[in-house]
């Protein structure tokens, strides 16, 4: 599907409405095109429909009083944005969370990670038209929220971090339990790539579409594994190593080409290495306590600010927070990875099939909610 | 570091020594602070796009006395991320990097729209995530219910 017309002729120019209630446009995101035929001459992505005006009420709710919008922003991988925000503002304020509790964050970020990804691996083949793949990674992914809804009390959007801790203790069932998940997941790989990665037709549908090579992410900021998969190793988490992710051995997947395969490529290979870093998190969990006791529920930081940057499930996420010495943030703004990510799209479609443009609009991986704040 | 160094060095000899402020431990997130003249803006960036870095954030700060506009730009490669602070007048405008970055065409309407700081030399400032007929700034502190509305030096003094 992935061949082009070389000169493609202008003669009946149209447009189509993509969304904003369609199925593969997860979300509320509309797409006008412009087509000649079925092919693409012109992509403009209307967004806004969710937005919410995170940013504004974060300027009118105290540091804590903000946590449960965080894991709004993304609501699949809510528990890294509750990460990320926690890691900020103990930055800002200078609070040490316990050993133990850092080791617990790690573990559930990294489950959330999972999680995310592989909701994103079944509704991206459902957009192909694979019905089946879906319900196998929704059975795995129902691990993951049982298990994380046992220890945070949610199964979606989590306010499970607290500045110097987590709400909660971990206990040996939740442990025995993560260990149990890990290992099943292992066992589903050889499932997923014999119903999937080998699927001719899947390979069709994907090789060499939508590519997104390292300028054109450079040039829209595009990071995550949609930047891995154009061979360029940059992750968070080992470019700037948060929290305890420098103690573990891991691997960053990078593809080679930056085209739809290599994206869902570096995507699967990301959860086995999430799993081994859940494993050694595990193996190496000290004892302890959860939570810093001395921390107060209006944390007052010293006035300034933090660019606090993280790696959630789409890519490079970042909290920028401005200080004036109150309860209450001067300025908090949220840098999303689906934001570049899809405005890169605006040029990838071009010339490309309508049939292509779903593939590649799943392939990225977007969460509009996100996008839109 | 190669492409950190190398922006520095030409920021320096662009913008004068005071202009660059470098933060060794990391404490806020940026490895190098630089304060620009909004005339210089196109040159500045400029500089960081021919080193490989891209735009990662623009935010829009409003103090009593000034806007600000802070531009965070990163490179691949560990602890190089920069800070780039333009001060504007609340009804000014700040050239527009869309001739250098192409993200810049989504982040400037977002910044436009929530500040209405304009950006002179976009080709399609229009609304991007509020409504069309919305006529609001949200993210001016004279909108909604706001803690502070304090000066510049009250907060980074």
């Amino acid at each position: 599907m992935a061949e082009h017309f070389a000169e493609p002729v202008r003669q009946h120019l149209y447009s189509l409405n993509l969304g904003p209630q369609h199925p593969s446009t997860h979300g509320v995101l509309r797409i006008l095109l412009t087509l000649d035929g079925e092919y693409i001459v012109e992509a403009d992505p209307v967004i806004g429909y969710g937005h919410r005006g995170h940013e504004k009420m974060g300027e009118n709710r105290t540091y804590l009083q903000f946590m449960p919008n965080t894991s709004r922003i993304d609501y699949l991988s809510g528990l890294l944005f509750n990460h990320g925000f926690c890691l900020a503002v103990e930055k800002l304020a200078g609070i040490e969370p316990p050993e133990r509790a850092r080791y617990i964050r790690v573990i559930c970020a990294e489950l959330n990670r999972i999680s995310s990804h592989l909701l994103w691996f079944g509704t991206y083949l459902m957009d192909l038209g694979a019905f089946t793949p879906f319900l196998y990674c929704f059975d795995d992914r129902e691990n993951i929220l049982d298990i994380l809804d046992r220890v945070s009390g949610s199964r979606l959007t989590y306010s499970y971090c607290r500045f110097g801790g987590v709400t909660r203790d971990i206990d040996d069932v939740f442990i025995e339990q993560t260990r149990a998940f890990v290992k099943r997941l292992r066992s589903r790989w050889k499932d997923y790539h014999n119903l999937v990665t080998k699927n001719v037709i899947f390979i069709h549908r994907t090789r060499d579409v939508g590519v997104i090579d390292k300028d054109l992410a450079r040039r829209f900021g595009v990071t995550g594994p949609n930047l891995r998969a154009a061979g360029v190793p940059f992750d968070m988490r080992k470019v700037e190593p948060y929290e305890v992710y420098d103690r573990f051995d891991f691997q960053i997947p990078v593809g080679e080409k930056g085209d739809a395969l290599d994206r869902y490529r570096v995507r699967l290979e990301e959860m086995e290495q999430s799993c081994r870093i859940i494993e050694q998190a595990l193996d190496q969990l000290p004892d302890g306590p959860y939570r810093q006791e001395r921390v107060r529920l209006k944390v007052k930081p010293p006035r300034g600010e933090v660019y606090f940057a993280f790696e959630s499930a789409r890519g490079l996420t970042a909290y920028y927070l401005v200080s004036d010495g109150s309860p209450y943030p001067y300025r908090c703004h949220v840098r999303v990875p689906s934001f570049g990510n899809l405005h890169c799209l605006t040029e990838v479609f071009r010339e490309t099939l309508v049939a292509d443009a779903i593939s590649i609009l799943g392939s990225i991986d977007i969460v509009v909610p996100e996008i839109d704040r | 570091m190669a492409a950190r160094e190398e922006v520095v060095r030409r920021l320096q000899e662009l913008l004068g020594e005071a202009a660059l402020r470098p933060d060794e431990a990391y404490a806020q997130g940026v490895s190098w602070t630089v304060q620009a003249p909004a005339p210089s803006l196109p040159d500045v960036l400029r500089v960081f796009r021919d080193a490989g870095f891209y735009l990662e954030s623009i935010t829009g700060l409003d103090f009593k006395d000034t806007m600000e506009i802070v531009y965070h730009m990163n490179t691949y490669e560990p602890r190089s991320r920069m800070a780039l602070r333009v001060l504007c007048p609340h009804d000014g405008e700040v050239p527009s990097a869309t001739g250098l970055y192409d993200s810049a065409l989504w982040q400037e309407r977002e910044v436009w729209e929530f500040t209405g700081v304009r950006f002179s030399g976009h080709p399609d400032l229009r609304p991007l995530l509020l409504p069309e007929d919305m006529d609001e700034r949200p993210l001016r502190k004279t909108f909604g219910t706001v803690h502070a509305y304090r000066k510049r030096e009250e907060i980074y003094g």
